[in-house]
């Protein structure tokens, strides 16, 4: 149990950016109008941006 | 001597001991009262921001007008819990002590902390104030206002030391059950902000909840941290905080103005300390208070 916490809590940048901060970018661009580039859906497209950032955050320890 | 001759009076004349007698004794008149108002304003302000919900979600309310409502809401729950943490609504063994604890697990988790969690590490800042390895408030000390806001947000950073520090006080209080349980409070938040998001709510979640917080806590940090403590390098209880005139006002600096009465007798309400250190300001003068221009 403690594992599995103690992992999880390491991980949170990543669960962060995939489970709020994706939908979070997805939704806004829905409701500002703007559309993915490359033909790619607005989820497919917030969630590299949120996956790339929270990678980023997991691997240096800060979002900025 | 009583506390009214005060002001008239010769301080300087009086020894340790005297000053201290008369200093407990204005403490006692302003203590052990009941402070219903903090209790009204900690289930006020939580309804609040729980009607928020249901008001944005069926558009009854726009979300632009309930994003500052809810950033006001998450900036006024650190005070009720921390009477609580105080013990300052009901002390141990006495009839009202459930309210007490009620008020403070009910504000705290908005703010995505166990109530133990707060309490115990604020309680080691009282014991530890200033003290660079022990206060784990003591990641907010910055040169200036730009700065502090700027330190407290790289503090909230995943690998930032104020999480250690906090980490670092409960395992002295022998509590490994409360980093188990902060934990699966951040965990639990990441979990409500997915359940939401993924739902179709994610910008309510937003702003409503991740970005009010993110505010808030700067805001209450830069208040009750950093600006009462500046420049949080005495450790003596005289000197390791102070009063000072905010330019928002003591409304707008959440009573913090009067941070060094709360210091020297936390078991005041807060409501109460401006009283109280008026009152008590000859003898903070004659003691070398950093008293500012209040």
């Amino acid at each position: 149990m403690e594992t599995v916490l103690r992992t999880l809590a390491q991980l949170s940048p990543i669960l962060f950016a995939v489970a709020f901060l994706g939908p979070v970018i997805d939704q806004g661009m829905q409701a500002l109008g703007l559309a993915a580039p490359l033909g790619v859906s607005t989820l497919t497209f917030a969630l590299l941006i949120g996956g790339a950032w929270g990678l980023f955050a997991q691997m240096t320890g800060r979002w900025i | 001597m009583n506390a009214h001759s005060l002001v008239s009076a010769d301080l300087s004349t009086l020894t340790d001991a005297e000053l201290r007698r008369l200093e407990l004794k204005i403490a006692r008149k302003y203590s052990g009262k009941m402070p219903w108002r903090i209790v009204i304003w900690a289930f006020g302000n939580l309804a609040v921001w729980l009607s928020l919900w249901p008001l944005v979600m069926s558009s009854i309310m726009p979300l632009w007008l309930a994003f500052p409502i809810a950033t006001i809401n998450i900036a006024l729950v650190y005070l009720p819990t921390h009477e609580a943490q105080h013990d300052i609504i009901a002390r141990p063994g006495t009839k009202l002590r459930w309210l007490n604890e009620l008020v403070g697990h009910a504000t705290s988790w908005m703010m995505i902390y166990p109530f133990e969690v707060l309490r115990i590490t604020h309680l080691d800042h009282h014991r530890h104030t200033n003290d660079p390895e022990l206060d784990v408030d003591i990641t907010t000390v910055a040169p200036g206002p730009w700065s502090a806001i700027w330190t407290t947000i790289r503090q909230r950073q995943p690998k930032a030391k104020r999480s250690m520090d906090y980490l670092a006080a409960l395992a002295r209080a022998n509590r490994p059950d409360l980093i188990v349980l902060a934990v699966l409070y951040r965990l639990g938040f990441i979990a409500i902000l997915g359940a939401l998001a993924w739902s179709g709510y994610a910008l309510e979640a937003l702003f409503l909840w991740w970005l009010p917080y993110q505010i808030a806590i700067t805001y209450i940090i830069f208040f009750l941290s950093w600006a009462p403590h500046h420049p949080g390098n005495e450790r003596y209880r005289y000197r390791n905080t102070r009063s000072w005139k905010s330019s928002v006002g003591n409304i707008g600096s959440m009573g913090m103005q009067f941070h060094i009465v709360h210091h020297l007798h936390p078991y005041i309400p807060l409501h109460l300390t401006p009283a109280a250190y008026y009152e008590m300001r000859p003898i903070l003068e004659a003691r070398g208070c950093r008293l500012g221009d209040l």
